[in-house]
């Protein structure tokens, strides 16, 4: 399989009032194209830090300090590298190329504007000139079939709207669409854009699976259950179908019925849209069912990535064998790690788990392990290989 | 009582509330040291400003009055020295009594609900309904101009939005599980309020006093620059301005010739309001739980 | 909404109780009608029954209320009901220019000031909101006045228009529709009169934006700081909108909720204002009405204002409620999609 987005040495810190933290530190990690790479670990452990660094979303105090993030574009057919990328182009990819899905689909949806506004608000600003298109062929269509009285009088208005729509079909930065768009009343004009973006939002919802679409597109968030919510979230992501979908432990604040639904829903988008999925999440349950590889993180730090069945068949770094003996189940003892989460601000020297690994050695506690490739596609940091 | 360290902490290194902090701290001791910056005549109410003759004309800031005088020769140094005490008294005095009666009655209605909570708020309700400074004009006509109606007046008037501050903040406490906890040990209703409910609920109210001491003074002033306040002569910052409505232009050659009247005891107000308004919004900055801890 | 009923009615139980407090002598003038009444006092009190019980009382001044008549303002000479509308327009005038520059303003500083958390843009601008809010409005008006009306001399004069314009807006070659100067100027086509007018605005609408502009700005930049920090914002930004769509698309329409809510305390603080600012500026409004009315121990006038602003607050109140159920639409009255 071939990657779609390779991360080399990224490290990510914060500095905050207290001193450094860091978040993520020398990362290395591929994501390959048409597979679900789920990023599993605790609250910390900088698996949402890595989502947002993909995006360039890190918040202040945090910055991106070194290494590269390169994304292969199939349909460009070239390798960007994300981190030296322009604002401008930053913003190109984001919710087109590249889009996400966040933890809380309450927070994540604005309660002023409806559903369909917010995701027709993507096919605006992404495929203007895909709508502007078919508007013109709309007209196109109303020229040739209308009749009658009322529609002779709007012929000439409409043959100037389709030689506006036109324009911006072909480059959508020419200066009469631009104007128009700004002038309080003229914008008006540009409502049919906004019409082709609500058909093409209705025909998203259904593919999520909401019922009844387009009632459903105007109404206001808190008029939705959460499940549905998280559909709709999930529609926004996928609206310009992208490459990449990445997801912040988007089935956490979910009931349990919902959630197996939503995974359902996962399961499809890998196999219709041929998307990649990066699922970020603590549940080592969620992540078996939806995964393709797994990879676990500490403190930071990768610990661990292999396929996902090789990952719980044969777990071999500590933390992955302590995270999946600590899953409970009936007539098993309940087993938990011992010691505390590595403290942010002073995090342990060399390997961060070395406090509470059962097996560790003198030297886990000077020397960081590299990661290494143990079997086949399952490459482990530690030093026990 | 960490958290008390943290915010003190946090307001020393503020900027802003540093200047606040240090403004106030300089009105304190101008307040307390006035005997001695400012010498009162013997045998006389100390707040009485002295009078260096009775010409109307304003005199310009020379050796003898450090800031001028101003119409009727009062001097304007000694009357803004004292009149930092009235200020002091007139602020700490409505604050903390409304305080109290707000505390009082807000965790009456807050804590019990009910019928008291809908008697207390309605009648909170009526007060509300009037602009604050016009129903304080309306009490001070009725009981005589005066600086204590002028008091009288702004506690009246202040009283509701704390009561109401204070029942919100009860309300949200009260669900908390602690309360519950304690009732079930079997403590009393008074102590459950004294002890549990409100110190966790007093922080917005502090912001909000810390705030209201700058209000409650600008208020007090305005009214007794309209006259319904100190009577004249009075050391206070309003009654001092009052004077100088007649000599805001000069004459064509030098029309600012007056400024000091105007100006001085005009200056003194702002900057004893920004002092505390500053800390106040420092303090309201720093026990904002989204914006404390980064 | 229901509940301002009884409110509006312990609103004059409670004006009324003040009014008690009075001899029948003084309470007098709360009844009279014309000058020529002023002069029989005891006629007043026998015909309106001023020694009666407490609830009898009531009822009559209420239903005296109720038939406009709010007694008599000894400071100009006219019946209270008249005296509020032959003031009216003038602190309306004020109102109509400094209530959009005190909202707009106050909006647009507090965005920018939350936009750029920080940086010398938002610190400036919260020195001056707490600078501003911490002005004596009567002395920002005196010192004004000395340097616009004084150093720069009559550039800027107080009271409502200049003396020959004075007469000429009283006189048989004007109509005046509404009172409110600069639009019966439009009305009349008189340009002249217009901008002398503007003229004389300026000073008093600036004093009162200054201070009331201060408070909206703060309330805008702390609405907005928060409303940054919601998740839509951050789901906003990831989806590739410029950060400007972001801020005034998405983050401000979501600040300006409490803003809304707090617009009818401008108001109050308008109402507030005008007492002092009318005062300084001789502007004869409702606001220098009142103040000389309460100097002056006018008892009918003073109550008399401050009824009709409490009516006029729980108005103004029962509009921006309905404002906001426009504004928010978890607000609203409705069902929901299951």
């Amino acid at each position: 399989m071939k990657d779609l987005i390779r991360i080399r040495d990224v490290s990510v810190r914060f500095y905050t009032y207290e001193g450094v933290v860091h978040a993520i530190d020398d990362l290395d990690l591929d994501i390959r194209q048409g597979e679900t790479l789920g990023i599993v670990g605790e609250t910390g452990s900088g698996k949402t830090m890595t989502a947002l660094a993909i995006l360039r979303l890190i918040p202040y105090p945090g910055r991106i300090e070194s290494g590269s993030i390169v994304f292969v574009d199939r349909d460009l057919d070239s390798e960007i590298e994300l981190l030296k990328l322009s604002e401008d182009g930053m913003r190109a990819i984001r919710g087109n190329k590249i889009s996400m899905v966040f933890q809380e689909p309450g927070a994540a949806l604005n309660p002023v504007y409806t559903i369909g506004n917010q995701i027709s608000e993507v096919y605006l600003l992404h495929r203007r000139q895909e709508l502007a298109k078919r508007a013109s062929e709309r007209l196109d269509k109303l020229l040739r079939d209308g009749d009658g009285f009322a529609a002779g009088i709007r012929r000439p208005f409409w043959r100037w709207q389709r030689r506006l729509y036109g324009k911006i079909s072909r480059e959508s930065n020419s200066i009469e669409p631009r104007l128009l768009g700004r002038l309080p009343w003229f914008r008006r004009l540009l409502h049919r854009l906004n019409d082709e973006a609500t058909l093409l939002t209705v025909d998203m919802l259904k593919d999520v699976e909401i019922p009844d679409a387009a009632r459903v597109a105007v109404h206001y968030p808190h008029e939705l259950s959460g499940g549905m919510k998280q559909r709709a979230v999930i529609a926004m992501a996928l609206a310009c179908s992208p490459e990449l979908l990445i997801a912040d432990e988007p089935t956490t604040s979910l009931d349990v019925t919902i959630q197996a639904q939503m995974l359902e829903l996962f399961r499809r988008i890998k196999t219709d849209k041929g998307a990649s999925v990066l699922f970020v999440t603590h549940n080592l349950g969620v992540a078996s069912e939806v995964c393709d590889r797994v990879a676990v993180m500490y403190a930071g730090r990768l610990c661990e990535v292999a396929p996902v069945e090789e990952m719980f068949l044969n777990p071999l770094h500590p933390y992955t064998k302590a995270l999946l003996d600590a899953v409970p189940m009936p007539g098993k003892e309940l087993k938990t790690i011992p010691g505390a989460l590595a403290d942010a601000l002073n995090p342990p020297t060399g390997c961060r788990f070395h406090p509470r690994c059962p097996s560790a050695k003198p030297v886990c506690q000077q020397e960081r392990a590299k990661l290494k490739e143990v079997s086949k596609d399952h490459m482990v940091a530690c030093h026990l290989y | 009582m960490s958290d008390w360290k943290f915010t003190a902490r946090q307001l020393v290194k503020n900027p802003l509330s540093l200047v606040g902090i240090i403004l106030i701290f300089i009105f304190v001791i101008i307040a307390i040291f006035a005997p001695l910056i400012a010498p009162a005549p013997a045998y006389r109410d100390p707040y009485l400003i002295p009078r260096d003759g009775y010409s109307a004309t304003p005199q310009p800031p020379s050796e003898e009055h450090i800031f001028g005088t101003t119409e009727g020769q009062y001097d304007i140094f000694y009357g803004v020295i004292w009149g930092t005490r009235s200020a002091f008294r007139v602020g700490l005095v409505v604050i903390g009594i409304v305080v109290a009666i707000g505390i009082v009655l807000g965790s009456l209605a807050g804590y019990f609900g009910g019928v008291i909570d809908e008697v207390i708020m309605r009648i909170t309700d009526i007060f509300l309904a009037f602009p604050a400074l016009i129903l304080a004009m309306a009490i001070v006509t009725i009981m005589g101009p005066s600086l204590r109606s002028v008091m009288i007046a702004l506690t009246i008037v202040s009283w509701p939005s704390y009561a109401r501050l204070i029942r919100g903040d009860i309300l949200q406490v009260r669900e908390e599980d602690y309360i519950e906890a304690s009732r079930g040990l079997g403590a009393s209703n008074a102590r459950v309020i004294m002890r549990h409910a409100l110190p966790n609920a007093i922080y917005p109210t502090l912001i909000m006093a810390s705030l209201d001491i700058g209000a409650v003074v600008l208020a007090a002033a305005a009214l007794s620059f309209l006259g319904l306040g100190a009577p004249e002569g009075y050391a206070d910052w309003g009654q001092l301005t009052s004077f100088a409505r007649n000599w805001i232009v000069g004459p064509s050659s030098d029309p600012l010739k007056f400024w000091y009247a105007v100006t001085i005891p005009g200056l003194f107000i702002f900057f004893f309001v920004m002092g505390w308004n500053l800390l106040g919004d420092a303090f309201r900055d720093i026990l904002d739980p989204r914006l404390a801890r980064r | 909404m229901l509940l301002l009923i009884p409110v509006l009615f312990g609103v004059t139980v409670f004006i009324f109780g003040i009014t008690m407090l009075f001899s029948p002598i003084e309470r007098a003038s709360l009844y009279v009608r014309s000058a020529r009444q002023m002069g029989q006092l005891p006629q007043i009190i026998a015909t309106y029954g001023l020694d009666r019980p407490f609830w009898e009382q009531y009822g009559t001044w209420l239903n005296q209320v109720f038939h406009g008549n709010l007694g008599w303002s000894q400071v100009v000479g006219m019946p209270v009901w008249d005296a509020i509308w032959h003031f009216l327009p003038a602190t309306l005038e004020l109102a109509i220019f400094a209530t959009p520059l005190i909202i707009i303003l106050g909006i647009f500083f507090g965005t920018k000031a939350a936009a750029h958390k920080d940086r010398p843009v938002d610190h400036a601008t919260r020195v001056a909101a707490i600078a501003g809010w911490s002005l004596p409005t009567f002395w920002v008006g005196l010192v004004l006045l000395m340097i616009f009306y004084g150093l720069i001399r009559g550039f800027l004069p107080p009271e409502r228009l200049s003396h020959p314009m004075n007469l000429l807006v009283n006189s048989a070659d004007f109509v005046r529709y509404t009172r409110i100067n600069t639009i019966d100027a439009i009305l009349n086509l008189n340009g002249a009169v217009f901008l002398d007018a503007l003229r004389h605005l300026i000073l008093p609408v600036v004093t009162l934006t200054i201070v009331q502009m201060a408070f909206i700005m703060r309330l805008m930049r702390s609405s907005m700081l928060e409303s940054l920090g919601k998740g839509y914002v951050l789901t906003a930004r990831a989806k590739g909108l410029a950060e400007r769509v972001v801020v005034n698309k998405h983050a401000r329409r979501n600040a300006l909720i409490p803003v809304i809510t707090v617009s009818g305390y401008v108001f109050a603080g308008l109402a507030n204002g005008v007492v002092i600012t009318e005062t300084i500026f001789a502007y004869k409004g409702i606001g220098w009405w009142a103040a000389n009315a309460a100097i002056r121990l006018d008892i009918a006038g003073v109550l008399g204002f401050a009824l009709f602003n409490a009516v006029l607050f729980v108005i103004v109140n029962l509009v921006v409620d309905i404002l906001y159920t426009r504004v928010d639409p978890r607000v609203r009255l409705g069902g929901s999609v299951q």
